[in-house]
């Protein structure tokens, strides 16, 4: 990124020209009709933040449409299709407001992790599972006296014998409830400090010793979890990747879950309602409001889409992934303010754009939390810039 | 950016470095050999054969290096004389605004906003009754103006000028070239800025050490990576043809950068910023001009507002992501 001492070429965001694939137009048309035919018009406000919406029917359908783990080598359920590929696809469900919460962390997270550090067996037995729309998970990072300082893990994992047994808690586990594995750090080697010493699990969540308690958030929903680990019994080859290299495993793909377009889009269906009331009352003011919105999700199209062009070829831009994650999540937090302070709004009313205002007015304060909170990005954005 | 791309780049940025704010019209020459002006002329008329994104990448770097010459202009004046058929020769820029009227093939009125003027021997503008019109500035009485650098932003009064039309839209063009500078100079506070932190001692550390000095600067680097994506993106769409949508979207997203980079470069840098002596206003002074002309974030955003609004909101999103898809 920025380094003044070379002079006069600097650039904030190193931009390679993306390509969209041949079939990007034919792949939305099969998204769109299979939301048409899988999603009831029912509840609007379910399509706000919609990748926190869970739909186990329609994260099946989307599975046998093979629009789940659609990079994935075929020998694990996956289709072989390229990043660019699912991109479309994924914008396509976002924009849409379309329920992909069930099986959301599992394709982004999970199971690529799976294939990347997970024996043969975890892969075998959980990433087919996952490409079906059937498997869900859940990630275990956080704790207690551990939110955005992560290295701070106490949770212990401990050999005995043949297996590994855990103990401690986690919290804000997303989809705990529903979820069927999680993969968790833990410490396992005891004395150690920060982001030594520690492993990453891979763990159903039927076994022996956990509980899950709901998080109700301030909507009256239940997204995330506590989950209890006591004496929890796991045989040897539950450890996902090498031992002690967790943290490192869990921090690599970061710019997967940072740059998606899941991070400009949870709003992206009020600003269409936004557009629909511009256009039905001509009102100026929402007409410039349409218009500010379109440029800023353009923009913040193009910078998703850079940083996944590079990702497909092998780069890990994790700067401007960083960048992508702060920019998209002050937008789509800022469209509910900014619709309530143009249109006069009757926020009881069953009318769409209230409806999708109100909820997003809600919601929308996790978008700067979840996957990073704004001040842990901005941190990462001067490093590299040279700061510190 | 390609091989060819990467060569344009090092000439210009060796060559603008040089040149920087204290660029006279004496050193417009070097430009002249350079060859720059041509660049987005067709090899068979002499010029270089660039492509959009080529020339964004020049504009860019002008931005960067806050060069005072009308690089900028006329590369797109020279664009736009050969679309029109004029027999271009000499120095070109363009106006921001037409005031007058066209009466058998000829315009009389003012034309507006004009880099370096006084110096052109040809401009093209925006003609009144629509598209662009190119004409020669001999004859024409000049109003000397400057903008908040220093530059020249003349008004020329013609009487009875003879025009050659081209149906390009200037002040889009304009506009996207704009955004392009607006997104190197942008980048160029920012690096001093971080500079400066770095350097500057108080309470017994470096600034940059500082969370609050810290964040403000990661803001404005979220808000620089956006112009330079929006630049890039017009350019591209500029390239495959209507590019309507996307002049209107980076425009207003560069513009609203310039806002809050000026703002956080300046405070980064505390009072000694604010002086003459410093060479931050060269390019702070130039984003708060750029930020104006060839239309205001409101402008833009109006415009971006009634074009998605007029394609209803059904098609809003498909309207949108589906500019970049290659056709069926």
């Amino acid at each position: 990124m920025i380094d003044p001492s070379k002079g006069l070429r600097v650039q904030t965001f190193t931009i390679k020209p993306f390509e969209m694939p041949a079939k990007a137009a034919a792949l939305r048309e099969q998204v769109r009709s299979l939301i048409r035919e899988h999603v009831p018009p029912g509840d609007i406000a379910r399509r706000a933040n919609c990748w926190q919406v869970n739909d186990p029917a329609f994260s099946r359908a989307l599975g046998k449409a093979g629009l789940i783990g659609m990079t994935w080598p075929k020998a694990y359920g996956g289709h072989e299709r390229t990043a660019l590929e699912r991109y479309v696809v994924l914008e396509e469900l976002l924009a849409a407001g379309a329920p992909v919460g069930a099986h959301w962390i599992a394709d982004r997270q999970t199971a690529p992790l799976l294939l990347r550090y997970g024996s043969e067996e975890q892969r075998q037995r959980w990433v087919p599972g996952v490409a079906a729309g059937e498997i869900y998970g859940c990630i275990g990072l956080s704790e207690p006296n551990a939110g955005s300082d992560l290295a701070s893990v106490r949770s212990s994992a401990r050999r005995d014998g043949n297996e590994w047994v855990l103990d401690g808690q986690k919290i804000w586990t997303t989809n705990a409830h529903i979820a069927h594995i999680m993969i968790g750090l833990f410490r396992s080697e005891a004395g150690s400090e920060r982001n030594a010493g520690l492993s990453q699990f891979l763990i159903p969540l039927d076994t022996p010793g956990i509980t899950i308690r709901p998080i109700i958030n301030l909507t009256g929903e239940h997204d995330f979890n506590e989950v209890f680990f006591d004496e929890v019994r796991l045989p040897a080859d539950a450890l996902v990747g090498t031992e002690g290299e967790g943290w490192k495993q869990a921090t690599a793909e970061l710019s997967l879950e940072r740059s998606g377009p899941e991070r400009y889009l949870s709003s992206m269906v009020l600003v269409t309602e936004l557009v629909r009331h511009a256009a039905s009352t001509g009102e100026p003011a929402a007409v410039a409001l349409a218009g500010r919105f379109a440029a800023e999700a353009w923009t913040l199209r193009q910078m998703s889409l850079a940083v996944a062009g590079r990702m497909a070829d092998g780069e890990d831009p994790a700067l401007e992934a960083t960048i992508v994650k702060d920019l998209g999540n002050s937008f789509e937090q800022a469209v509910p303010l900014l619709v309530q302070q143009v249109v006069e709004l009757d926020l009881a009313a069953p009318e769409p754009l209230a409806q999708l205002t109100a909820q997003l007015l809600q919601v929308s304060p996790s978008f700067s939390l979840r996957g990073g909170t704004r001040e842990i990005l901005r941190g990462i954005v001067a490093r590299g810039l040279g700061l510190r | 950016m390609n091989e060819q791309q990467t060569m344009l780049a090092d000439t210009a940025s060796a060559l603008f470095a040089d040149l920087s704010h204290q660029a006279t019209i004496a050193d417009w020459s070097q430009i002249e050999e350079m060859g720059f002006a041509g660049l987005l002329l067709d090899e068979a008329a002499g010029g270089f054969g660039g492509s959009f994104e080529d020339a964004g990448i020049v504009f860019r770097l002008a931005g960067y290096n806050a060069v005072a010459l009308p690089v900028v202009e006329a590369i797109l004046a020279a664009r736009l004389a050969a679309d029109a058929g004029f027999a271009a020769d000499g120095l070109g820029s363009i106006a921001e605004a037409a005031n007058g009227s066209i009466d058998g093939g000829a315009f009389t009125g003012a034309l507006r906003g004009i880099p370096w003027g006084r110096s052109a021997d040809y401009v093209a503008a925006p003609a009144p009754d629509g598209g662009t019109m190119v004409l020669r500035t001999s004859g024409a009485r000049v109003e000397q103006r400057e903008n908040l650098a220093g530059e020249p932003r003349d008004v020329l009064h013609f009487a009875d000028a003879p025009i050659q039309r081209a149906d390009a839209d200037l002040f889009a063009l304009g506009a996207s070239a704009r955004a392009a500078q607006i997104a190197g100079a942008c980048d160029a506070v920012l690096a001093m800025a971080v500079g400066y932190v770095n350097e500057r001692k108080q309470f017994g550390k470096p600034l940059g050490k500082l969370q609050a000095v810290q964040q403000a600067l990661a803001v404005f680097a979220c808000e620089a990576a956006a112009a330079n994506c929006a630049a890039v993106g017009v350019a591209q769409a500029l390239d495959r043809g209507d590019a309507r949508f996307e002049v209107a979207a980076a425009k207003a997203r560069a513009n609203m950068a310039a806002g809050v980079g000026t703002s956080i470069g300046h405070q980064a840098h505390g009072a000694i910023g604010f002086t003459l002596e410093y060479g931050l206003h060269p390019l702070t002074r130039r984003l708060w001009s750029w930020r104006s002309e060839f239309g205001g974030e409101q402008y833009w955003m109006d415009t971006l507002g009634r074009q998605v609004v007029a394609g209803g909101a059904d098609d809003f999103w498909g309207g949108m992501a589906g500019r970049t898809d290659p056709p069926a």
